[in-house]
């Protein structure tokens, strides 16, 4: 029981609760995103075949589209959103170029282990304007490594393979361990993703970037196992105010 | 796929060292690991070409000078006649059947075919499907050799839709269903197309006359098989992502060259069936093209340059795309292979400005929620939204990863439950958590509500002003009136009754549409800031906690603060918290009551009570020697 006010009496600690690790982690990429100049798009997280697959160039063939990778619901009418990549194709079909925005949140695959699971999050950007090329992507792309990882980093750009993105890139970071670590992917909106939104590829080309939350807070808070942000473990969430 | 460095580099005339073709082949793409000699290749899913000796070194040229140096049959080959029929020829465009004949299955193995079991440490089979493995290693193309003596009767390749029992060469049986494309021998299937042969037709340690069909089938057809079938298939990995349509004679002939290394061939036949021409695809030549997609200004001369070393033909003012390369249809395409020859790294950046957005508003009143949220101190929480129980409005998943988790959650507080009595089973007595989401529902067309749910129990606070007060409908209703006055929370009591625990405190709740808040909430002060770094996490215990409270008497008021000083900062691996749970100050008796209380936890053990007594003993110890302090009952 307390007694009236005293100038004796101890600092009075309120403890103040903390936003979850990875919700931080987004928002945190997300303000960085914005101050570079994108606008936040969202979408639904419930998508159709047509917006998740077919207007991302993503083929009936690939296997992505199987069911062991892909959560389908309600008969297969639609599926849970596989990359956050749907609400581009949204924001271009709804916007004239210039366009540049970003989009984060809850993506779902058919996963689950230490390192996967069937529900993490994504943060994608696309820029789409007259003459955006690889060189300038590349310079987004330190810019945004740096901010995230700082100037002295070391990082690599490889080439890989996305149906939305020709030329498409994975870029690795090199750890304190000396390690390659996969941080993101990115690439030139392929010619069809813009074909597919009415964009006219032979006036405008893109860039589109997307980054995977938990890899990135893993490695920015020392966890090793991807489940233990999901426990609500109030001795885990307290770590991180 | 693994591929060993001395099968690579004994093609390479400069005579590379591992690691120098090592970066060269993450230039390239193609992330790997080193084991020893071998690389462990990952290739991305649209180089299907590269899944072969061959079909690296194909890239490779663009740093080497390649010699394939593999000798194949050139003479002129008899036609095998053969009783068969392509149904699909959709699926199937084109299909070549070789048909050999042996004196004696070689014992010994020699050359490309024993050191590829040698230095890859792989179990041999039988004679000849050993040579079609190696040349799927070697060239790419998977081949399905049959025991010609049991193939006697009508082959005919055909997609199927009916149910059929089918054992593999592997042994194992499986049920074809929905639509397979398959080999049947007098109507019975012998053959998952691309996928695995069956065990009725396979080659043994004995044969000597064998039957080999090389195909490209549609990746289609082909994609998903293994796994439905749960087979482990290089053949369908391959075929998945695509083979050379135009590769069939040189296989078949590299195969022939093979086994007559090896032993001595009686007869030999082929037969190749080619519904129609493999599309080729055509490019402009177009380098300003490709110097304003890289953001580069190199010359046509260097550009078509990088191209030949790729095996890319030139002719009139056109880029023909090698038969292999099925991948490549666009500018674009080719500008990712001049990047890649290039090298990502060496292309120099270019300065970006995006073009400023007017400044967002976006989900301000959430944030603004989640911050006041937080300054009365509630967790953000993730859950997932995977659940067993099914209601009404609940959205069925077609394929859950188990019965556990077949639909998705129509409410937040379900989940928010279980995280209360997570905690609460860790000995937590102050819980407060919140969660925003998008909920989906279905009744007559799909619904979304985003949503923020709320849930408490237990104390206020852990602090001596709110360590006896308990969470209930008052306290929450308060704190939200304070910042929304003019709204209405529907706070609700949660029954303890079907719940898996012995706590009796009060659970409350409130799931709300974030629709309803108004603007007032932007009106709010928030306290707390996002950290300002991120924490390194400490690894949290499992392990049970034990309480010890001590309540001290203190009549010299100048020592509260040594007190509070030397208490709230004892260190002690054994103790996870430390904070007062109590302060009263008598003004009559001169006295003032306080209380510390301790959690004691270890990372590592179960601690006992004499670990605990001895770290209690000496906080006990330390703080009665300042003077004025006494602790009531001892």
């Amino acid at each position: 029981m307390s007694s009236s006010k005293d100038i004796l009496s101890p600092k009075l600690i309120k403890d103040s609760g903390a936003l979850h690790p990875i919700n931080h982690m987004k928002d945190s990429i997300m303000n960085l995103l914005v101050s570079f100049g994108f606008e936040i798009v969202d979408g639904p997280e419930i998508e159709t075949e047509e917006f998740n697959f077919d207007m991302l160039n993503i083929k009936k063939s690939h296997p992505a589209r199987q069911m062991h990778d892909t959560f389908y619901v309600e008969n297969k009418s639609n599926l849970l959103r596989t990359h956050t990549s749907p609400v581009q194709i949204r924001g271009m079909l709804e916007r004239k170029p210039p366009i540049a925005f970003i989009s984060g949140g809850k993506v779902y695959r058919k996963d689950d282990d230490a390192t996967h699971l069937p529900m993490f999050h994504q943060v994608e950007g696309i820029y789409v304007d007259e003459n955006v090329n690889f060189a300038q992507l590349k310079d987004l792309i330190y810019k945004i490594i740096y901010s995230l990882f700082g100037e002295d980093v070391q990082l690599r750009f490889r080439p890989s393979y996305f149906p939305f993105t020709e030329p498409s890139a994975e870029v690795d970071i090199l750890s304190k361990e000396g390690k390659w670590l996969e941080i993101l992917g990115c690439g030139l909106v392929n010619p069809v993703v813009l074909e597919n939104c009415n964009i006219d590829s032979s006036k405008y080309s893109g860039l589109a970037f997307g980054l995977g939350i938990e890899r990135i807070a893993m490695l920015k808070h020392g966890v090793t196992d991807i489940r233990e942000f999901y426990k609500s473990n109030l001795d885990f969430l307290s770590q991180f105010k | 796929m693994k591929i060993a460095y001395s099968h690579l580099v004994q093609h390479i005339a400069e005579n590379p060292s591992i690691e120098d073709i090592s970066d060269n082949l993450f230039q390239l793409g193609h992330e790997h690991e080193i084991d020893g000699n071998i690389f462990d290749m990952e290739f991305t899913p649209n180089r299907g070409d590269c899944l072969s000796i061959n079909g690296l070194l194909r890239d490779l040229a663009v740093f080497y000078t390649i010699d394939l140096n593999q000798d194949m049959y050139t003479e002129k080959l008899d036609e095998l006649l053969i009783d068969f029929e392509n149904l699909s020829e959709s699926t199937c465009p084109q299909i070549s059947f070789l048909k050999l004949e042996i004196d004696q299955v070689p014992e010994i193995y020699k050359d490309s075919l024993d050191s590829y079991f040698l230095d890859l440490g792989l179990n041999k089979n039988n004679f000849f499907t050993d040579v079609s493995n190696y040349l799927s290693y070697e060239t790419g193309q998977p081949t399905h050799c049959y025991d010609a003596n049991t193939m006697s009767g009508k082959l005919v390749f055909h997609e199927i839709e009916k149910n059929e029992v089918f054992e593999t060469l592997l042994d194992k049986k499986i049920t074809l269903t929905s639509k397979n494309s398959v080999f049947s021998l007098n109507n019975k299937v012998i053959n998952l197309a691309g996928v695995v042969g069956g065990k009725s037709t396979s080659c043994s340690a004995n044969t000597k006359t064998v039957l080999i069909e090389c195909a490209f089938f549609q990746p289609e057809a082909i994609i998903g098989k293994s796994i439905k079938y749960d087979i482990q298939s290089e053949a369908s990995h391959k075929f998945e992502r695509g083979v050379d349509p135009e590769c069939h004679d040189g296989v078949l002939r590299r195969f022939i060259n093979i086994v007559s290394n090896h032993t001595n061939i009686k007869d030999m036949y082929i037969i190749s069936y080619k519904s129609k021409d493999s599309p080729i695809t055509q490019i402009p030549v177009n380098v300003s093209k490709i110097n304003q997609i890289i953001g580069i200004n190199i010359s046509e001369k260097e550009y078509l340059s990088y191209l030949s070393k790729l095996d890319f033909v030139i002719e009139e003012g056109f880029i023909k795309v090698p038969s292999f390369r099925s991948d490549v249809k666009t500018q674009n395409d080719l500008a990712e292979e001049v990047a890649r020859v290039i090298g990502y790294d060496n292309i120099a950046t270019s300065n970006i400005t995006i073009p400023s957005n007017e400044k967002s508003n976006h989900r301000d009143i959430e944030n603004k929620l989640r911050y006041f949220l937080l300054d009365h101190g509630f967790y953000e929480v993730i859950n997932s939204p995977f659940v067993s129980l099914s209601s009404e409005e609940a959205i069925k998943v077609d394929n859950p990863l188990d019965s556990n988790r077949e639909f998705l959650r129509t409410n937040i507080t379900n989940s928010l439950v279980d995280n209360l009595l997570f905690n609460e089973r860790r000995q937590k007595d102050s819980i407060k958590l919140f969660e925003i989401s998008d909920i989906y529902s279905s009744k007559n067309a799909l619904l979304k509500k985003r949503k923020l749910s709320i849930i408490a129990s237990g104390r206020v606070g852990l602090n001596y002003e709110e360590f006896s007060k308990k969470i209930n409908k008052k306290y929450l209703t308060t704190l939200f009136q304070k910042i929304l006055s003019n709204e209405v929370f529907d706070f609700k009591v949660l029954s303890r009754d079907s719940l898996d625990t012995k706590i009796k405190n009060e659970i409350i709740s409130l799931e709300v549409d974030i629709d309803m808040f108004s603007n007032d909430i932007l009106s709010y002060k928030e306290i707390s800031k996002p950290p300002e770094k991120f924490n390194q996490y400490s690894r949290i215990s499992d392990l049970p906690s034990s309480i010890k409270d001590i309540s001290y008497s203190i009549k010299d008021y100048s020592k509260t603060q040594d007190l509070q000083d030397l208490l709230l900062n004892y260190k002690s691996d054994l103790i996870k918290n430390i904070y007062i749970f109590d302060y009263f100050k008598n003004e009559k008796e001169e006295e003032i009551k306080i209380g510390f209380r301790f959690i004691f936890q270890s990372k590592k053990m179960t601690l006992k009570s004499a670990e605990i007594e001895l770290v209690y003993n000496d906080i006990v110890r330390q703080s009665l020697e300042i003077s004025g302090i006494s602790i009531p009952g001892m």
